[in-house]
């Protein structure tokens, strides 16, 4: 017969360990695989020295482990919200409270458990070191990490719809301020695929770094160079737009019941996208403002949002799929290349402003998603 | 005679290379309509293609100048949809959803308010429309029909889903607002309680096309 305990390390601590699995790879990496195998213990021992030995230092480590505590918290709320987990509730509700607390204690530092590890090896070494005060520091952290959670699960037993701890943050958002709709679909992103958002932006600002990188080594900045790297970042942008037509289909269909004019229907379009590309314009900016004269930034800013704007509207042909879509974004961006090597960067981007409203009002009113017929 | 309150004139709407509907002439003067059919008859479709939620074929002209093609915004204000099962994003809330409405479609805040409360929406307008249930979510969309100043109102299924009390506050809206000379067009399988409301006339889709008796 299987434990309650095992049943719930089963629910909890394996499925985290299998879902943070690539995590786990990226950071046993960083902290094993850097260094030679023969320098590994004089490494971490040097590490912990210096940590146990400087006070910022130690704060940082603490900071660490605390967000690493965050994510375990929120890895066992979040199991609670689920769909087909809503047993939880009764049946952990039924335990005595004692032996619950004890059930939440083995979960909640089975998952912290490589925190654990590390604190007490640095426990060991701060002892041996006489740095007691760092050593009962990492002692009150940890203990305090391993017990405020608790509280926090028992509340998220007795409260099943109240959300992590930033629910009174969000209930004082809903109640005091009303999400404009050309942040919808960033709300969508940012609340229902967080991942794809960061994954996209991440690769966006990769290739901006990789842009600048090279133009650096080559001790040369040319505004061309930069707006190739721009139209690279807006084309990994390509899965976002796919996915706005997506969410516009399922969720925003009441919104054509609203008497909205079509300008303000594009309107809407272009601030999403402009909103979208902010973090890339901002990085732009801070990288090339010295190099560039304004002009220079509007025009690459111009042109990575008149493509954007474009690549979206050609979803507004019913037929165009995710691959389709790639061919014309590509045959679309290969035009751009080679005008914005010859200089023409802003017939260019009239071109492309042009296409788009021209596609944007012609479509919109007789646009709805396209049901392949049955073969 | 008045004017009808709205005209369709040969209305098509095909799904892919399916008809689902060829309506050549239809208008209805002012009143409550009991929009009947069975399932798939295209009763829905019928609806969203009023409301202006889906493309087609034709015109639809509303109290007798509005077109759906020329005057698309003004059409838009003058009539108002709430749909079968309501579908919007879950990190809206309801007062972000009603505050839209109120803000594109105009109308009295106050009255709004009202049947707010009336119908106990007031109580979760602040959350998130993935925590509500079924109910809530239809009584929402029902608060949202009566938004603005609307000249017909299409309500799609309103009676399944709400409790009794909600029931009772939506037959007195209905009564009321026609009272001031809005017209409805109601869907439902289970028959308008006839004690509630009196129905001026009954459509009928089916063969595609919708007949008034």
């Amino acid at each position: 017969m299987r434990t309650t305990s095992a049943i719930l390390s089963k629910i909890f601590t394996q499925r985290f360990y299998i879902q943070n699995t690539g995590f786990f790879l990226v950071l046993f990496y960083l902290l094993f695989g850097v260094v030679n195998g023969a320098n590994l213990v004089a490494y971490h021992k040097a590490l912990m020295l210096g940590f146990l030995g400087n006070y910022s230092f130690l704060l940082l480590v603490m900071l660490l482990w605390t967000s690493y505590a965050l994510k375990c918290v929120g890895f066992i709320l979040k199991t609670f919200q689920l769909q087909g987990y809503d047993f939880l509730f009764p049946t952990l509700g039924s335990v005595s409270k004692p032996a619950r607390i004890r059930l939440w204690l083995l979960l909640h530092t089975a998952i912290y458990m490589p925190v654990l590890v590390y604190a007490g090896i640095a426990l060991i070494i701060a002892i041996q070191h006489q740095y007691y005060v760092p050593a009962a520091l990492i002692v009150v952290l940890n203990m305090a990490n391993c017990v405020w959670p608790l509280r926090l699960y028992e509340r998220k037993l007795a409260q099943p719809d109240v959300l992590f701890f930033t629910s009174h943050l969000q209930r004082w958002l809903n109640r005091h301020f009303t999400k404009p709709p050309v942040l919808f679909f960033l709300y969508e992103l940012l609340t229902n695929f967080p991942r794809r958002i960061v994954s996209t932006k991440l690769f966006s600002a990769g290739v901006l770094w990789l842009t600048f990188l090279i133009m650096e080594r080559g001790e040369y900045f040319d505004l061309r160079g930069l707006q190739i790297g721009v139209m690279v970042s807006v084309m990994i942008h390509m899965q976002l737009m796919v996915h706005h037509r997506a969410f516009d289909d399922t969720y925003l269909h009441f919104m054509e019941n609203l008497p909205i004019r079509l300008a303000g229907h594009y309107a809407r379009l272009i601030g999403v996208y402009l909103i979208m590309f902010l973090p890339e314009m901002i990085m732009i900016t801070v990288n090339a403002y010295t190099k560039t004269p304004i002009g220079g930034l509007i025009t690459v800013f111009c042109t990575a949002l008149s493509l954007l704007i474009l690549f979206r509207c050609l979803l507004y042909f019913p037929k165009m799929n995710p691959e389709i879509h790639v061919r014309y974004t590509m045959l679309t961006s290969f035009i751009v290349l080679f005008m914005i090597l010859g200089h023409y960067e802003w017939p260019a981007i009239l071109l492309l402003q042009a296409a788009s409203a021209i596609i944007f009002f012609k479509k919109y009113r007789s646009y709805e998603p396209y049901i392949p017929p049955e073969s | 005679m008045p004017d009808p309150v709205i005209a369709l004139h040969a209305v098509k709407k095909n799904y892919q290379d399916v008809p689902i509907l060829d309506i050549p002439q239809l208008e209805l003067p002012k009143g409550i309509y009991w929009l009947q059919g069975e399932n798939g008859a295209g009763k829905t479709t019928c609806m969203k293609v009023m409301a202006g939620l889906i493309p087609f074929k034709g015109e639809i002209l509303l109290q007798g100048n509005v077109s759906s093609r020329q005057h698309p915004v003004q059409f838009r204000r003058l009539i108002n949809y709430a749909e079968a099962e309501p579908l919007y994003p879950s990190f809206l809330t309801g007062r972000d959803l009603l505050e839209l409405y109120l803000n594109t479609k105009g109308g009295d805040r106050e009255a709004v308010r009202d049947i707010s409360d009336s119908m106990g929406v007031d109580i979760y307008v602040n959350n998130p429309v993935s925590s509500y249930s079924s109910g809530m979510l239809k009584k929402l969309s029902l608060l949202l029909a009566f938004t603005g100043n609307p000249a017909l109102i299409l309500l799609d299924e309103p009676l399944i889903t709400i409790d009794t009390r909600a029931l009772t506050v939506l037959y007195d809206l209905i009564r009321t607002y026609s009272a001031k000379g809005v017209s409805f067009c109601i869907t439902s399988h289970q028959a308008l309680d006839a004690e509630e409301l009196t129905v001026t006339g009954t459509l009928k889709v089916a063969h595609k096309n919708i007949t008034l008796s």
